[in-house]
């Protein structure tokens, strides 16, 4: 059974420090079972800038067992998939307490986020680019940041279209926006 | 005599007199349960009376009732010593008493106990006066003791002093003994008190409430882990130690410990209070392992069950005879020089070791 009066404090408790820490939990139905936390991307990291959504569904044990997380914004990291949103984080399963609350297990997932784990990965691929070649990586996670993460993530296919309308072919457009994180005039600059 | 009737103050846990008191402050002394209504004639309560209505001579605190037992020997015999002393004469006239004795056909006045009819509250006061000499035997008011003594200047028995704990006259002037204990007991109330009121405050950490302002009694109590300092209520604590270990959860590093701090925790002690300093901690746990200790433990069953937790058990391991179980424990050098106890040996420990060729 889940202790709803627990759940309505821990949303009452995050919404009052919602400005500070940037963490935001609402209910995605009126049932209190499924909710969309919303972190913003620690500053200094390649998600700089971007607020990741991610779905929580209760389980019936909840506090006594974790809740179940997962990006529903798409991101690049080792610990993250890239496909599913799935989050490789020990807290999330084995490591649990009941101590803790949605609010600091978002908060562990946004350091997560500024502190991978490409020894632990969820998704092979992002590690092995993380470990291998680290640039490209950062890179890539600017530009899903960019691309997905934004809240006018649209902004990168105006981008594209500006740049296509210029004249250069929309793939390599792509790519290049991509290589450099996204800013439009890098990208121009690298295309000339 | 009178030492052997059960104080009634003392039954309800009230009595102020203490080891002064004239009546029996031991559980095994028989109540006196007689009516005294009944006695003198009639009872409003009737067949609903709580008290015995039976005809006896009261037993007096102050006058030896020896001498009324002579008397109505039938009578007292069938009553004051009540169901320890029937015979089988005493049976039949009792079983005719109740059989006749219905409260409101009675004489109001009854012939077998016209004395106690006559007597006089004042009197008796003037008897227990007389009687007693040393001031130290001079009973404490109960009107000042509770607050407020309408005779005042004028009543005849001695005015406590007052408690600086509890704030009422109720330490009597010559017992010291009895001064020590009052304000002993009090002390530790007054203490109980100050530590309810600092435990109203602490939350549960997994229920995020105020462990007092739960709504059920069960529930309003403290867990508290032996290892760390850390507030649970008692019913989160155990659910959280109790709950099913799911993806891989292991009870004995993530269930048993702290969910704050993660120090693992071999038991839960349930608290009304929670402590301030460690003392009171380990008090706390000291009580509660010795009230345990009394219970007989119901896994080891007077010694026909086996309890799993062995010697490390909270509770009575004591055989039918009263025998206190024994355990010897078995300790074995093991190869490497360090010594361990060796549990139940089964044969089939030493079968799986053995390698056949």
């Amino acid at each position: 059974m889940i202790d709803f009066a627990r759940v309505q404090k821990e949303l009452v408790e995050c919404s009052k420090d919602a400005e500070g820490s940037g963490i935001r939990v609402i209910p995605k139905s009126d049932n209190l079972v499924h909710l969309i936390g919303t972190i913003p991307g620690p500053i200094g990291t390649p998600y700089e800038g971007g607020v990741f959504q991610i779905d929580i569904t209760l389980p019936e044990g909840y506090p006594f067992e974790p809740p179940k997380m997962q990006f529903s914004t798409k991101v690049w990291h080792p610990n993250i998939s890239s496909q599913s949103g799935a989050i490789c984080l020990d807290i999330l399963k084995d490591q649990w307490s009941p101590a803790l609350t949605l609010k600091t297990a978002l908060l562990s997932v946004q350091a997560l986020l500024s502190a991978p784990q490409p020894d632990d990965p969820q998704d092979a691929v992002v590690a092995q680019q993380y470990l291998k070649d680290y640039q490209t990586f950062v890179n890539t996670a600017r530009y899903w940041t960019e691309s997905f993460a934004k809240t006018s993530s649209r902004g990168i296919e105006v981008k594209v279209q500006k740049l296509v309308e210029m004249g250069f072919p929309e793939a390599q457009v792509r790519s290049i926006l991509e290589a450099v994180g996204g800013d439009e005039n890098l990208a121009l600059e690298r295309l000339l | 005599m009178s030492k052997r009737v059960l104080c009634k103050f003392f039954a309800h846990g009230a009595c102020l007199k203490g080891e002064h008191c004239e009546f029996s402050h031991d559980w095994k002394a028989p109540p006196n349960n007689i009516c005294t209504f009944y006695q003198k004639g009639v009872c409003a309560y009737g067949s609903r009376c709580r008290y015995d209505h039976v005809k006896a001579s009261r037993a007096q605190p102050s006058t030896p009732s020896s001498s009324i037992i002579e008397n109505q020997p039938l009578v007292s015999e069938s009553v004051v010593l009540g169901n320890t002393r029937i015979t089988s004469n005493d049976v039949t006239t009792a079983a005719e008493f109740s059989l006749s004795n219905t409260p409101y056909v009675l004489p109001s006045i009854p012939a077998w106990n016209q004395e106690s009819v006559h007597h006089d509250f004042l009197r008796e006061d003037d008897v227990v006066q007389s009687i007693i000499t040393s001031p130290s035997e001079l009973p404490i008011c109960s009107f000042a003791a509770a607050g407020n003594c309408p005779r005042g200047e004028q009543c005849p028995h001695v005015h406590g002093d007052l408690c600086p704990s509890c704030g009422r006259h109720c330490l009597h002037p010559f017992r010291p003994e009895e001064r020590e204990e009052h304000m002993m007991s009090c002390e530790n109330k007054q203490k109980h008190l100050e530590a309810l009121k600092r435990s109203q405050e602490i939350e549960c950490s997994v229920c995020l409430e105020r462990v007092l302002s739960k709504p059920t009694a069960a529930e309003r109590k403290f867990g508290l882990l032996s290892e760390c300092d850390h507030p649970f209520c008692i019913s989160c604590i155990r659910n959280w130690r109790s709950s099913n270990p799911t993806l891989g959860m292991d009870v004995n590093s993530t269930l048993r410990a702290c969910p704050i701090c993660r120090k693992l925790s071999y038991f839960v002690v349930p608290s009304v209070i929670w402590y301030a300093t460690s003392d009171e901690k380990l008090e706390i746990i000291d009580t509660y392992k010795a009230k345990l200790k009394s219970i007989d433990c119901k896994h080891f069953d007077f010694g026909d069950g086996n309890c799993p937790f062995g010697t490390s058990c909270f509770y009575k391991h004591a055989y039918r005879d009263g025998r206190l179980e024994e355990v010897a424990l078995r300790h074995l050098g093991a190869a490497d020089g360090d010594t361990i106890i060796a549990k139940d040996i089964r044969l089939s420990d030493f079968l799986a070791n053995m390698h056949l060729s």
